[in-house]
């Protein structure tokens, strides 16, 4: 039996390990990239550890290239929008579809999951038509637009599931007292389902900050270009140093991880909420 | 749930503020939906029979459904059809096994689980553009580290995204790697639904690692698996950035998927007819995937319910 354990403990250990590698290298070789001189690069001298003392250069790219900042901003304007029109959509739409019975409803629901399926390639045309009558093309909030049309409705579901969770004893009481529905959404329901609320934020939010198709379709001011698009013009393109496209990559990835991280904790809760109901 | 409502029914009026309010809740999220995605999807659909191009987009005439029948003999398109069954399968297989697995392992407390989550869970959050461009600068011919590591173990270097037959397992790597965290965090919340007595009962009969995962794990996870399952299939089949950014559909055409092709049509071509009728059949294809899951769904929850 112990044996047993111990070797159960050996092959979990081991699993780890090779899972951090797989799942780390491709991170860990942006960063080391970033800071091998360009030379080096090209000539295959790469090494599986670079010298640290140019760590500097994982920010060579605010130096070279000034429109990146540039692009960054602009991201960070698309994810927030996105996130804002996506949570307040779904947080009203999730308690309708989890607190109501109404004529509809299997529609609506189906309507929401099938945004899933829909492919950005065949939409991109006739929302291009869409945005371009409307005068949205070059305009950061169109992005918005567009990327909440995807990031809401998984908000809804996961908003969903977390009501579903809560009992609705608790909030007749307040009904009782005389408390609208919009009420009690704002003061008893939307602090429980919390955890679930910064899950579906950071989701909407990564939808934003990562999304590329429309980003480049819509906009072709430059100055409007999205980190998305800037660092995709890259992609080929020899005339900029490699090891500054990586510190790009780099400064573009590092903000999503690191806020992916803080709030891992409340991602999973948020998940488990949905899928403890099933 | 039906019990619940039972008992709750009687007690006091569902509806204090009338039957409108669940519209009022629902009415932006829904409107907001049928413009941004329904309209346009109908005027998708609505392209598909026409010849429109894409230097004059509101000039087609209609062709009927001569774009759909070129397409049943079309070699190049059911070739994407068929590339794309298979990318879609060989990732949702990858991410379902590599990611329920990972779960389990991370599942359970060792020295240094809070770094190893951590490090697991990040190429989720990794933006796809940087994804690309460092398994790009990795698949490198002359001076990417998959080559270098081959040619120190002796073995020659691979044309990874250049030969044809590597292209595919290539795009599969990326992708694989890049969607896997999501199956894993989601397999994690479900394990934390799985009853701690029953492990606790596993362990006193003697039951090794592997027949207490297939007896008491696998079954609770199957729901969770199944649904994960079906939003990873939908997915890969509208993936567009990872792989086109990688291979533009190359090459020799071997990563071409159904939303490549719809794209190249569409911006190579300028057939913006012909590019939504690839368009609406591969929409056709993820419908038919969501109905088998909801007839499978719904056949076991019946099973289920004769069961207890």
């Amino acid at each position: 039996m112990i044996a047993r354990r111990n070797l159960g403990v050996g092959v979990r250990t081991l699993l780890a390990t090779l899972l951090v590698i797989l799942a780390g290298f491709p991170l860990y070789w942006i960063l080391n990239t970033a800071i091998t001189p360009k030379d080096t690069l090209y000539t295959g001298g790469q090494r599986l550890i670079p010298d640290v003392s140019r760590a500097g250069h994982l920010f060579s790219i605010l130096v070279t290239d000034r429109s990146f900042l540039r692009w960054i901003t602009n991201s960070t304007v698309v994810a927030l929008g996105t996130t804002v029109t996506s949570l307040l959509m779904a947080t009203l739409a999730a308690y309708a579809l989890s607190r109501y019975r109404f004529f509809g409803k299997g529609i609506m629901g189906f309507g929401f999951f099938a945004t899933q399926m829909l492919p950005e390639a065949l939409l991109v045309v006739p929302l291009y038509s869409l945005f371009a009558s409307l005068g949205m093309l070059n305009q950061l909030y169109g992005l918005v637009l567009a990327n909440t049309a995807f990031a809401m409705p998984v908000a809804t579901f996961i908003l969903k599931a977390a009501m579903d969770a809560i009992p609705y004893e608790m909030e007749e009481s307040a009904r009782v007292d005389g408390c609208g529905a919009l009420s009690i959404l704002q003061i008893m329901v939307v602090p429980l389902i919390a955890p679930s609320m910064a899950a579906a934020a950071v989701i909407a939010f990564f939808d934003g900050w990562n999304e590329y198709l429309f980003a480049t379709t819509f906009i072709t001011d430059e100055r409007k270009w999205t980190a998305s698009t800037g660092l995709a013009s890259f992609i080929g393109d020899f005339l900029i140093p490699l090891d500054t496209v990586f510190s790009g990559a780099f400064l573009f990835a590092v903000p999503a991880v690191v806020f992916f991280l803080v709030m891992q904790r409340r991602i999973v809760s948020g998940l488990t909420a949905g899928s403890v109901k099933g | 749930m039906a019990v619940s409502q039972a008992t709750r029914a009687p007690r006091r009026p569902r509806r204090p503020r009338g039957p409108l309010a669940p519209y009022a809740f629902a009415g932006a999220a829904a409107l907001y939906l049928v413009l941004f995605a329904g309209v346009p999807i109908l005027k998708g659909v609505q392209l598909s029979v026409t010849d429109t191009q894409l230097i004059n987009p509101n000039g087609g005439s209609s062709v009927g459904l001569d774009n759909y029948a070129a397409l049943v003999g079309d070699e190049v398109f059911l070739r994407s059809v068929v590339t794309t069954i298979v990318y879609a399968f060989c990732t949702v297989a990858g991410s379902l096994l590599l990611g329920t697995v990972s779960a389990v392992v991370l599942n359970r407390a060792f020295p240094g689980r809070f770094l190893a989550r951590a490090v697991a869970v990040m190429p989720w959050a990794v933006p796809t553009v940087a994804v690309v461009m460092v398994f790009r600068w990795i698949f490198n011919n002359d001076n990417g580290v998959a080559n270098a590591g081959l040619s120190a173990l002796g073995i020659g270097a691979r044309g990874w995204l250049t030969d044809p037959s590597y292209g595919m397992p290539s795009v599969l790597v990326a992708t694989v790697w890049k969607v896997t965290p999501f199956v894993m965090l989601v397999v994690l919340a479900a394990l934390q639904a799985v009853p701690e007595e029953l492990y606790e009962a596993a362990r006193v009969d003697g039951a090794g690692m592997y027949s207490t995962f297939t007896t008491i794990v696998l079954p609770h996870l199957m729901p969770t698996l199944r649904i994960v399952g079906l939003l990873m299939t939908i997915w890969s089949f509208r993936r567009f950035e990872i792989i086109w950014l990688l291979t533009g559909g190359g090459p020799a055409g071997v990563t071409s998927t159904i939303v490549i092709s719809v794209y190249e049509q569409a911006f190579g071509n300028s057939r913006l007819g012909f590019a939504a009728a690839i368009g609406v059949l591969g929409l056709l294809l993820s419908l038919a995937v969501t109905l088998v899951y909801f007839v499978i769904e719904t056949r076991t929850e019946r099973k289920n319910r004769v069961a207890a």
